[in-house]
């Protein structure tokens, strides 16, 4: 090969764009020098190509090896073995392999790590945007293996596209059956998953007055589909996700389990016999929840839940844990009982850690819920006396409230009066508490927005909301919303009419205000918010469990062998059918429409015993039928003298007169057809 | 050590083929004489396929997932279709004009495809006998072609000719990568082709070939001679009386004289004993140059082989009658 492979033309440009393609959204993630330096290399490349530059020196080589080298050292120490330095290590070997890159050998190296970094753009993100990108990129590369192992100068560049169109579309069968059929396996080696988003949605710890504005994004959080019926009203859509116990004076802090899930025995210590402490009631309520990734272990579910998915488990206090962090799209399954009680009989441990706060600090608020207390009767009372007093008092429901000082509870509550929803959870719990009444934080989301398209909820980050639970006697914990009874819009429509007029907050999400005014934009976002929901739904949410869900939909029992068989002979079934409609592509002749009809009536003919011979003329064969069969006379004569005016005068110019006698010749045939079927079964008697 | 084993395993494998493979002067491929196999960006593409695999059990990406699974699908697709752009071809040879030996054959090769098919990409090439091809630099030249549009065409196929007289082609090996790259399909054939290969013309410098009297080369007519009658022409004054031509005075056409000539025995022969003492191929070489030169030559030339002789002759015909019989000289067979 010392002779010069030369690289077609044509191949290098489709090349190079495969690369930019495969390189755009790993450029996201990675450090900007490195996307600068995958550039240069792709314009060197293209200098190479017209001529102005030269390929490397091996001097030049060896200094960028060694330089990568030492680059890739120093990325592994920042930020350690994980994603990212993989992802960044792999981009700066291919931009330089496609420098140097002279032999067929080195362009297939180069193609075949395209789609490796079409599988990196995977692990970052199985939007429905991404893989249609992914999936344009992966025609790009067809198309530059097509121009690649083309030497047909007429070949250009759009019949080497539509080629490469056509070959994935080819490939869809089979990719489609593997995927259905192929059995996943479970992971060979735990792999650190490192992002460098950080944490998103609600966190473990709450500090109210901390933050001067609250920045709640309108991005998304989860996506729920009810199975067995419509879904709650508004007012019940509280997603529960932490359970904050513990207070400090100024934080809100969920009791600390181990921080990582990862055993099974560490499991088991969550798993006790929760029945005992619940009553259930009612009909329960079956949904599927998506959730976006939140690099957090716990999960969202309505009210008592219970998870039906693997992997997931309940704590003490009814939260439900994954195992291990979600540090990608997630979707699991959960059964909701909305008239259930918990916790009928509360532990003195469980009443100690709930009625439990600071010995300093807020002394006028303490002062004020204990005679409060003692005005009324019933715990239940005294609940209600404290929301009368936070509705009947000028309290606002803001996303930009005052600092609070020192002693916030009683800055808050005598002072600044506004705030939202963790200062009124948390001034409520404070309060509620200091009379000896067992309360506790819940955070999660609170409602959702309905999509009709694909009947789905979507809840968004600014849904984020903070609320209590109060223990009653006889009740068990009982919810309650401190903020609904300051802000009853937040409660019974959501954040956006809490605070229409909230110029903040909608700054923040100037696309929330825009889908508000256009309802056609606001279809839009809908509409494409489905899409993606289904395809994470049925395609990226599609896992062992949900495979085998689908076999026993097939196969009554399964059992290794049976799947196995599945497997083998439907992708053989693929294969050999690709293949035949490979191999027999030939485009077929299309027949005439004319001529079809004549086959047709020689076809009805046959079947009577009156076959056309080879190399007969229509007349001839007209009159060799008349004479078996004399009462086809005429519908023959009508036949053949049309087929023969059609198919042996001068073309006809007129297409109006064409399709006329078209259909003269179709009813002729149908005629035939109803003479002949009597015949035919006399014959079939004899 | 080891390349000579893989020469012996080459020639081995060479001459295995070449009893299995039957001539025959048209052959259409079919599923019985493609083979296909991997190629070697094929091997790094699977390679690519392992990592996406292992990347996406470990990381559970479930499109990871379907895009190695789409790459398994493109592979299984590459062999199909890179089968089916050799199925269906007909190969047949077609006359190949004589070279020298030592020169590049350009064996003609027609390829045609059935009706409604479409074949790219086709490589052929002569499989050379291992050890033979490394002499010549850039060896086995591959030639390329396309049935796109046409339904037939012809390719020229080069392979180097070693000895002189009937020389049969080697196997020809047609082999194409399209559409992907990923697979490489084949197929041997032998088509019956040969060509005359005439010995390499070896210069040095040439004595006159002239026997009987010696003559200039640009005439070899020695004007004035008195032997053979030439002609009539013009009385001039002082010619002799004796060459007047009294039968046409006599039929009042004028005073005219005849004219004679003598004739030199300009006609050159090529004698194998001429180069007595050399090697065959070095005398068949010699005589190959020298028919050459004498072919710019008008005068006449002959060639005395020990076991034929052609008398002299001139043109073109005859300098490639003189050449064949260089060329199949010592070889036996019906194709003389």
């Amino acid at each position: 090969m010392d002779v010069g492979y030369q690289i077609p033309r044509a191949s290098l440009q489709w090349i190079l764009l495969s690369v930019l393609l495969v390189i755009a959204p790993q450029s996201i993630y990675m450090p900007i020098w490195i996307s600068l330096i995958a550039l240069i290399c792709l314009l060197w490349r293209y200098l190479i190509f017209i001529g102005r530059l030269n390929y490397p020196s091996r001097l030049l080589r060896v200094v960028i090896v060694t330089f990568t080298l030492l680059i890739s050292i120093a990325q592994m120490r920042s930020l350690g073995v994980g994603l990212e330095s993989a992802s960044s290590l792999l981009t700066l070997g291919f931009v330089f392999k496609l420098v140097e890159m002279r032999e067929k050998r080195d362009i297939y190296v180069v193609m075949s790590l395209s789609f490796v970094m079409c599988m990196v753009a995977f692990l970052y993100s199985q939007s429905l945007l991404i893989s249609l990108y992914v999936a344009l990129c992966i025609l790009v590369i067809i198309a530059a293996l097509i121009a690649l192992n083309r030497s047909s100068l007429e070949a250009d560049a759009g019949s080497t596209g539509r080629m490469a169109l056509r070959i994935a579309l080819q490939a869809l069968p089979l990719t489609i059956v593997l995927f259905l059929v192929f059995p996943r396996i479970a992971p060979l080696w735990a792999v650190p998953v490192q992002t460098t988003g950080g944490t998103t949605g609600v966190t473990d710890e709450m500090t109210p007055g901390d933050l001067a504005s609250l920045g709640r994004s309108s991005e998304l959080a989860f996506r729920v589909q009810f199975e067995n019926g419509p879904p709650p009203l508004h007012q019940d859509l509280y997603w529960r996700g932490l359970v904050l116990e513990n207070f400090d004076g100024t934080t809100w802090m969920r009791r600390r389990y181990r921080s990582v899930y990862g055993t099974a025995a560490e499991r088991g210590n969550f798993q006790f016999n929760w029945e005992n402490r619940i009553l259930l009631q009612g009909e329960p309520l079956e949904y599927n929840v998506i959730l976006e990734p939140t690099q957090q272990p716990w999960v969202y579910g309505l009210h008592l839940a219970d998870p039906l998915s693997r992997n997931l488990f309940q704590s003490r206090n009814f939260e439900i844990y994954n195992n291990g962090l979600i540090s990608k799209r997630f979707s699991y399954d959960l059964r909701s009982y909305f008239d259930s009680q918990t916790d009928l009989v509360l532990l003195d441990s469980a009443r100690a850690r709930n009625t439990d706060i600071p010995e300093l600090g807020n002394e006028r608020s303490i002062e004020f819920a204990r005679t409060l207390r003692r005005s009324v009767n019933s715990d239940r009372d005294f609940v209600y006396a404290v929301l009368a007093h936070f509705r009947d008092n000028p309290f606002y429901y803001t996303l930009n409230p005052a600092l609070l000082r020192d002693n916030r509870i009683d800055d808050f509550l005598f002072n600044t009066r506004e705030g939202f929803c963790e200062h009124f959870a948390s001034t409520f719990a404070f309060l509620m508490r200091s009379a000896g009444v067992p309360t506790r934080v819940v955070v999660g989301y609170h409602g959702a927005e309905y999509n009709p398209y694909e009947d789905y909820m979507m809840v968004y980050q600014n849904n984020a909301h903070a609320w209590n639970e109060v223990w009653l006697e006889g009740e068990g914990w009982v919810r309650f919303d401190p903020t609904g009874a300051v802000s009853p819009e937040r409660i019974e429509q959501g954040v956006e009419a809490a605070l229409q007029d909230d110029l903040a907050f909608m700054e923040q999400s100037l696309f929330a205000a825009v889908r508000g005014r256009f309802s056609f934009i606001n279809t839009l976002r809908l509409r494409l918010d489905a899409l993606e929901y289904e395809w994470n739904r049925r395609v990226v949410s599609y896992d062992d469990e949900v495979q085998v869900e689908l076999f026993e939909r097939l196969i009554s029992e399964i059992t290794e062998q049976k799947v196995l068989l599945l497997l083998i002979g439907l992708a053989s079934l693929v294969i050999v059918a690709v293949g035949l409609s490979v191999v027999s592509l030939g485009p077929r002749r299309k027949l005439d429409p004319v001529d079809q009809l004549y086959l047709s009536l020689t076809a009805e003919l046959n079947k009577i015993g009156l076959a056309r011979k080879t190399g007969e003329g229509p007349l001839d064969y007209r009159d060799r039928v008349v004479a078996a069969r004399p009462e086809l006379a005429e519908i023959m004569n009508d036949f053949t003298a049309l087929y023969v005016a059609i198919n042996y005068k001068a073309p006809l110019k007129d297409e109006h007169i064409a399709r006329k006698q078209l259909k003269a010749l179709k009813q002729q045939l149908s005629n035939l057809r109803a003479v002949l079927s009597p015949l035919r079964s006399l014959r079939n008697q004899q | 050590m080891a390349s000579k084993f893989r020469e012996q395993w080459q020639d081995r494998v060479y001459r295995w083929m070449r009893g299995r493979i039957k001539p025959a002067s048209q052959v259409k491929l079919n599923q019985k004489i493609i083979y296909i196999l991997p190629s070697g960006s094929g091997l790094v593409f699977i390679t690519a396929i392992a990592l996406v695999f292992i990347a996406a059990i470990n990381y559970a990406v479930s499109l990871a997932f379907g895009l190695a699974f789409l790459m398994v699908s493109l592979f299984v697709l590459a062999i199909f279709h890179t089968w089916n752009n050799l199925n269906r071809l007909s190969l047949s040879g077609l006359p190949t004009p004589a070279v020298f030996c030592g020169e590049q054959i350009p064996f003609n090769v027609m390829v045609s495809r059935d009706p409604g098919r479409s074949h790219e990409t086709l490589e052929l090439q002569f499989h050379e006998l291992p050890g033979q091809g490394q002499q010549t630099p850039g060896h086995s030249h591959s030639s390329f072609i396309n049935l796109i549009d046409a339904d037939r065409d012809q390719v020229k196929v080069f392979a180097l000719a070693r000895r002189r007289g009937y020389y049969p082609a080697p196997l020809l090996r047609i082999s194409t990568t399209f559409p992907l790259g990923l697979a490489r399909a084949w197929s041997v054939v032998d088509l019956n082709m040969h060509c005359l290969v005439y010995p390499k013309p070896i210069p040095f410098q040439m004595e006159d070939f002239t026997s009987g009297s010696g003559g200039s080369d640009d005439s070899n007519i020695s004007r004035e001679g008195n032997e053979d009658f030439y002609g009539i022409r013009e009385y001039v004054p002082g010619d002799p009386l004796k060459q007047v031509a009294w039968k046409s005075l006599a039929k009042g056409q004028g005073m005219q004289v005849k004219e004679f000539v003598d004739y030199v025995d300009s006609r050159i022969w090529l004698d194998w004993d001429m180069y007595y003492g050399s090697s065959t191929e070095e005398r068949l070489s010699r005589l190959c140059y020298c028919v050459l030169q004498l072919a710019k030559r008008s005068a006449p030339y002959g060639l005395k082989l020990p076991d034929i002789e052609i008398a002299p002759g001139s043109g073109i015909e005859h300098r490639d009658r003189l050449l064949r019989a260089l060329a199949l000289y010592g070889e036996t067979g019906e194709q003389r």
